[in-house]
């Protein structure tokens, strides 16, 4: 008997402390339907969401030299390019000598593992903090180069992400 | 013809009244178990559809009537579709003779507790019907548990209403009310009330006596193959239900809309009445919050072996009491010393586990400190040595 | 009731449903399909019961639901991708999977590991079993009709799997571990937060222990429900919890230390009854212990070093060989036997889940109890289906 009422007094006082801090948050937006404001889940900095491929600013190419290396060790086997000379090369602009020409993952079989981004020589691809990419067509998430590029340079710009070659070492 | 037009015409303008004024109740009571509820748990609730959430009821209500209302090929059609109906029915009829205040009611009966009970008992053909016409074995089951358990707890809630009639030397609900205007029952008849409130649970089904449609047993039990209109029907009925269970615990032993000490009139009253009985409701979310579920076999044990002889004891008490004309308090230590046997009864058939539990407990604690001793040896030792 | 139950000898269960007799001899009434659909099947786990009423009289277990094919994936993998696989067999524990796993890769190479990356491990792998044993709780909790229990306990393993993130960048599927170490090290903010977390899971932790451990209707729910002698659990082949509430006190990391487990006091609690009570009490007070193992790891891992072995990140190819390595996961001992052919891709993999050598004593367990307490002792057993499918 005593403990069923400890317990009831247990809620209670669980009652008294959620009303001060509660410890669900309102997603994807506080407010209601008249005032709206969104509010995405925070992601702990090394979260790994979808794979994107990064944009050297310096030059103006892609880092991503199409060296099939991640896509060999990728365990899903979900991606896949296709690649070519390096124009910039040509021009003397650039040190790669050949550069990616097509490139497509298929968002809808990557398990998010992260193999991809520890076996890139190149720097070339990270783990976006996007995760909220569903669509309602079937294959809607195969993504081919600029969006992969898009979604790595809002990665790059919201992180400061540096080359992890060039990181202190 | 017994009635005029007139009084027909009436009759159905307070039913329609009635009807509204329910489905409104049902929708306060969904939002607030919801926001309760969550706040027990340390959850938000509701937020989203309107502010705090208040327009997510009208939200569910609209969703749940444009669903597809799925009828299962192999059901029998005709139960299956009446089911519903039946409960509806008698959950909203006992609401023709619950005042909510003196001059508010449909229809005010010299035998409205005898009305209510009756009425309130028909819900359960509809449950079982509802398991059986689903064709479905969880509904079955669900049906069939429906049945052992509203009928055995329907007799202790019968026998506390006898008990609470008896202490009013009536039956009409206004006069019962009226009758507490000096001191509420629940002060003469405490035994009464516990019996009453938790009977009155396991009649609704509500936490720890959700048994008939435990969500995580038999997924739902006689509802789990009906959708749409059809479910919502149900659960209109269910939270009706409750209301009234609250609300008759009010009437029946918190003096309905009675202010001691003063004389309510109009709305005032009516606004008193539902103060009380959203607090009982708030009571069962809170119970709901905090216990696990019961089963089948011990929710019967229970009934029968005590809320059953508990209810026989408050009426022959509170006979004994009238008969002999003793003073009120003689009849609240009566109820107290009832009260207290049943706490030594469940403690007793809890005595066994409870010692067994402790037993554990206490020996992986035990273990826990040698070793947390041994520790603290071995630090030491190192320090010195 | 229960000695009735150990004293049915159970005849040998043929395919389908249809070879299945009722052993008692009375009239069946109702064959109930519980599963692969239901809320508390623990996932698509299904059971037909022969129910007399409310009393079954007979069960069949069907599984296979969830069949992945892990085991023959592994073989078409690479050593290294093969731990992403590994997260998803038991995964309510994956830290705990990943470990075993590099650890019988490690074993069949020889390759040392440093010493911070092991205690890391350590420490993951015990927050990743309280995280698992608050799941417990929790789906006790509902199972029993508590809903408030699931809700505190969720709390807790929200905290841990936040951890989990900030150090892996996944909240589930880690593909943290690496063979010879790990993937990087911790972040700098790691052990503040973690000192931060250690009392904030006690607290959690303790108020749905006060919550439900001692509630009258919960004991009656599960006191004295299906249990199971000592002879019986190791005749099945129970381990884990299920095999210490009734008393054995067999833990793996007690029994073999692994890793560093020889390094830590920690108690392995054992039940007195091995009922459904014994079976969830004993994981809620094995997450004390694990804080306590924490708390000592903290203590004495090296604050700086490498976590990864010199090996690097290199494609393995372990010589040729077998090995078998176990490990005490939530559930259970897990166990790995790993062929290599000195390729780069295991040859053979064959996992011993600990989900799927309890969930055999389910017949003994469920037969002569309620419909109700059905859910109840599957429950106590805490199945994963990804591990027992595979
Ligand atoms: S992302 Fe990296 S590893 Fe993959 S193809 Fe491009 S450069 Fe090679
Ligand atoms: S994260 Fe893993 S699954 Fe996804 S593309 Fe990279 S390697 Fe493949």
């Amino acid at each position: 008997m005593l403990n069923s009422i400890k317990g009831m007094f247990i809620t209670l006082l669980s009652s008294a402390k959620g009303l001060r801090e509660p410890v669900t948050r309102q997603y994807p937006a506080t407010g209601n339907l008249l005032q709206r404001e969104e509010a995405p889940t925070p992601v702990q900095p090394r979260f790994m969401g979808f794979p994107a491929l990064t944009w050297d600013e310096g030059v103006g190419e892609p880092y991503c030299t199409s060296c099939m290396v991640c896509i060999r060790h990728c365990p899903t086997q979900c991606m896949s390019s296709t690649m070519k000379d390096n124009p910039l090369q040509a021009e003397g602009k650039s040190s790669r000598r050949k550069i990616v020409d097509s490139f497509e993952i298929n968002l809808n079989r990557c398990i998010l593992c992260g193999i991809c981004v520890e076996w890139c020589n190149f720097d070339a691809i990270v783990m976006s903090h996007e995760h909220e990419m569903s669509t309602y067509v079937r294959n809607g998430d195969r993504v081919d180069l600029p969006v992969l590029l898009e979604l790595g340079y809002k990665h790059q710009k919201e992180t400061d992400w540096v080359p992890p070659t060039k990181r202190g070492k | 013809m017994l009635i005029s037009w007139a009084d027909l015409g009436w009759i159905l303008l307070s039913l329609f009244i009635m009807f509204n004024a329910l489905s409104v109740v049902v929708l306060s009571l969904t939002w607030l178990e919801r926001k309760a509820l969550g706040r027990l748990q340390r959850r938000l609730g509701p937020t989203r559809s309107g502010p705090m959430g208040l327009l997510q009821p009208v939200a569910d209500g609209i969703k749940l009537i444009i669903k597809e209302d799925i009828i299962p090929s192999s059901s029998e059609k005709a139960i299956f579709w009446g089911a519903p109906l039946i409960v509806m029915l008698s959950a909203f009829m006992i609401w023709v003779t619950i005042p909510g205040a003196q001059d508010a009611v449909i229809k005010n009966l010299d035998l409205g507790l005898f009305y209510i009970i009756a009425f309130s008992v028909i819900g359960i053909l509809g449950l079982v019907l509802a398991g059986w016409g689903s064709a479905n074995k969880y509904g079955t089951l669900g049906g069939l548990r429906a049945a052992a358990q509203l009928v055995s707890y329907e007799i202790p809630i019968i026998m506390v209403a006898v008990s609470v009639a008896m202490l009013a030397q009536s039956l009409d609900m206004r006069e019962i009310v009226a009758q507490q205007s000096s001191y509420p029952f629940v002060l003469v008849q405490p035994l009464g009330l516990v019996v009453f409130f938790i009977a009155g649970l396991a009649e609704v089904g509500r936490t720890p006596f959700d048994i008939y449609f435990a969500e995580s047993e038999i997924v739902g039990g006689p509802f789990v193959e009906y959708s749409g209109a059809h479910w919502s029907l149900f659960f209109l009925a269910e939270y009706i239900n409750t209301f009234a269970i609250a609300a008759l615990t009010v009437l029946l032993f918190f003096g309905g809309w009675q202010f001691p000490g003063v004389e309510l009139a109009g709305y005032l009253a009516v606004i008193w009445f539902l103060f009380k009985v959203y607090l009982v409701i708030l009571v069962i979310v809170w119970i709901r919050g905090t216990f696990p579920r019961l089963r089948i076999d011990q929710l019967m044990a229970f009934a029968w072996k005590v809320a059953v002889p508990l209810s026989f004891l408050t009426v022959v008490m509170t006979a004994i009491y009238q008969f002999y004309g003793w003073p009120a308090w003689s009849l609240t230590l009566m109820s107290l010393a009832g009260l207290v046997w049943v706490g030594y009864a469940i403690y007793r058939r809890m005595a066994g586990p409870a010692s067994r539990v402790a037993q554990t407990k206490k020996r992986i604690q035990a273990r826990q400190e040698e070793l947390m001793a041994a520790r603290r040896n071995r630090a030491e030792r190192t320090r010195r040595g | 009731m229960a000695d009735a139950a150990r004293n049915v000898t159970a005849p040998p269960l043929d395919s389908g449903a249809a070879q299945a007799r009722p052993v008692s001899g009375e009239p069946v009434e109702m064959l109930l399909n519980m599963g692969p659909q239901h809320p508390s099947t623990h996932g698509v786990f299904r059971m037909v019961l022969w129910v007399d009423g409310e009393k079954i009289v007979d069960i069949v277990p069907h599984i296979g639901y969830l069949h992945r094919g892990s085991e023959k994936l592994c073989e078409g993998e690479q050593y290294h991708q093969v731990i992403t696989l590994f997260d998803r067999l038991d995964y309510i524990a994956n830290f705990n999977n990943e470990h075993v796993y590099v650890r019988a890769v490690e074993r069949l190479m020889g390759l040392e590991v440093p010493e911070r990356a092991e205690y890391l491990r350590v420490i993951l792998c015990e927050l990743n079993r309280i995280a698992s044993h608050l799941l417990f709780i929790a789906t006790m909790g509902l199972d029993a009709g508590a809903m408030t229990p699931s809700m505190f306990c969720f709390r807790g393993r929200e905290r841990i799997q936040a951890l989990f993130e900030a150090v892996s960048g996944a909240r589930m599927m880690h593909n943290y571990f690496r063979i010879g170490g790990l993937k990087e090290d911790v972040p700098e903010d790691f052990m503040p937060r973690l000192r931060e977390l250690m009392p904030q899971i006690r607290e959690d932790l303790e108020e749905s222990d006060k919550l439900l451990s001692f509630n009258e209707i919960f004991l009656a729910r599960l006191k004295d429900i299906s249990p199971v002698t000592a002879e019986d659990a190791i005749d099945y082949g129970l381990t884990g919890p299920c095999l210490r509430a009734s008393g054995v006190e067999y833990d793996v990391r007690k029994a073999a230390p692994y890793s560093l487990y020889d390094r830590f006091d920690f108690n392995v609690p054992t039940g007195l009854d091995g009922d459904c009570w014994d079976r969830y009490y004993l994981r809620v007070q094995e997450c004390y212990e694990s804080l306590s193992i924490i708390e000592q790891a903290m203590e004495q891992m090296p604050a700086e070093g490498n976590v990864l072995s010199s090996l690097g990140r290199r494609l393995v190819r372990p010589p040729a060989g077998e090995v078998y390595v176990r490990a005490e996961n939530p559930r259970g001992e897990i166990g790995v036997y790993l062929v290599s052919d000195g390729s780069d891709r295991p040859y053979r993999l064959k996992v011993r889940p600990p989900s799927f050598c309890n969930l055999s004593a389910i017949r003994l367990m469920l037969i002569n109890t309620w419909v109700a307490d059905s859910v109840v002792i599957l429950g106590s057993l805490d199945i994963v289906m990804g591990e027992v499918d595979r």
